[in-house]
């Protein structure tokens, strides 16, 4: 589940892991998520990594922290989640789309029109 | 708390300088990965630390006290590598059994878990240990004795993949159970990074970085493309690592502090670089790589 290789941070692969986690349903809202040290034990992980992944969520307003009592999923998580993974996917195709036709010498004109007649011939095919 | 406070440490024999001013602190109850190519001061610097060798000048501060010849420092630090010799006239259990009077912390059970777990006779001998196993008993003892500081010099020195993934796994959870100071140096740090908070990194007695592992996976990036482009994009920036690929890309290693995106609009691609790889590349020589040695014969 966590990939070692270095292609991405550990502690970023953390917080991925209880967003899909909170996604499937496993984590619910206003219930608590694994602490840091459950989380290294899990995926043989140093407790400070684990304890960032579980900040950044915390800073995304994905979970929130009770006192002494560790860090709770907040009412609204899916919601954030959701909103952030379609935002971030739909920017990389994006970008993706932008360097190759910059490769195929695309003009900015061309691709926009592309992109219209794309979203033209999906409208009717589904009338 | 500062469990280690090391000021412009020095370690001089015969003229050579094994440690060259070092100066670095190590919080308490963190696992610091010690990491530096053959010949770096690695162990040099470990054995000051644990009191048995001497600095030549400088300041070591180990719980507050200079460490050489030092009870209470003795008391509460262990160091464990592959040079740890003991009485031939006793056993593997008989060891252990003295070890437990020696440490007043020492975890009965564990040992004898971790005993049974890696497969030891009670009634074997240590010297006639293979290298491995002589390193699995070490680590055993390493980690069982619980001592405030806990250092482990190359603890894998003959150890198998599955022996050394089971030491990882058993330092992680025992740490967990008890949090200590531990440091590690090894060569494998691709293995180890996952346990460790902190990485300090030594090349020729001198310290080159002390940092968290995430910030050294972010330290540095990798850039792919057309060499020309990648040439024109690196322009001024400190190159940590460079190497031709096929006919017209080159892959450059440079310090993550630029826009990724601006790069990737250039048709540059942009990947993670291994911390493993990146201490490789800044410790480094100015010899060049290998490859030198076979091209100057080459060419004649």
């Amino acid at each position: 589940m966590i990939n070692t290789d270095g292609s991405k941070p550990i502690y970023i692969q953390i917080s991925e892991w209880i967003e899909t986690e909170i996604l499937n349903g496993n984590f619910r809202e206003d219930e608590k998520v694994y602490s840091q040290y459950k989380l290294a034990d899990l995926f043989t992980i140093n407790p400070a990594t684990a304890a960032k992944g579980l900040n950044l969520l915390y800073e995304e307003n994905i979970l929130y922290n009770k006192r002494g009592l560790g860090k709770f999923v907040s009412p609204n998580a899916k919601a954030i989640i959701v909103d952030k993974r379609k935002n971030r996917k739909l920017k990389g195709l994006i970008h993706e789309v932008v360097q190759e036709s910059e490769r195929l010498e695309v003009t900015e004109e061309e691709l926009v029109e592309m992109i219209q007649t794309a979203i033209k011939e999906r409208k009717e095919a589904g009338k | 708390m500062k469990v280690i406070k090391c000021h412009d440490v020095t370690k001089e024999h015969k003229g050579i300088k094994a440690l060259d001013e070092l100066s670095f602190e190590i919080e308490e109850n963190k696992i610091t990965g010690l990491i530096g190519r053959n010949g770096a001061g690695k162990t040099t610097l470990l054995k000051i630390l644990a009191g048995l060798w001497k600095e030549t000048s400088g300041e070591v501060q180990v719980f507050s006290k200079r460490p050489f010849n030092n009870l209470m420092v003795s008391a509460n630090s262990l160091f464990v590598d592959d040079g740890m010799t003991f009485s031939n006239s006793l056993t593997l259990q008989e060891l252990l059994k003295e070890a437990s009077t020696f440490y007043p912390n020492w975890d009965v059970e564990l040992a004898n878990r971790l005993f049974d777990y890696f497969q030891f006779e009670p009634k074997q001998i240590h010297e006639r240990l293979s290298k491995g196993k002589k390193s699995t008993f070490n680590m055993i003892i390493g980690l069982s004795a619980k001592c405030a500081l806990t250092i482990f010099d190359e603890p894998t020195t003959g150890m198998d993949a599955a022996v050394r993934k089971d030491f990882y796994r058993a330092l992680l959870k025992d740490y967990l159970a008890h949090p200590r100071t531990i440091i590690i140096s090894s060569h494998h740090l691709d293995e180890i990074e996952d346990v460790l908070e902190d990485v300090l990194l030594i090349n020729e007695g001198k310290q080159l970085m002390h940092k968290s592992i995430d910030d050294l996976k972010e330290y540095a990036v990798g850039l792919t493309g057309q060499s020309a482009i990648v040439r024109q994009w690196i322009g001024g920036k400190e190159v940590l690592y460079s190497q031709e690929l096929g006919m017209d890309q080159s892959y450059v290693v440079v310090k993550n502090n630029f826009d990724r995106n601006a790069a990737e609009r250039l048709g540059i691609s942009v990947s993670a670089v291994a911390p493993s790889d990146l201490c490789v590349y800044l410790t480094g020589s100015n010899k060049g790589g290998i490859d030198d040695v076979f091209n100057s014969r080459n060419v004649r």
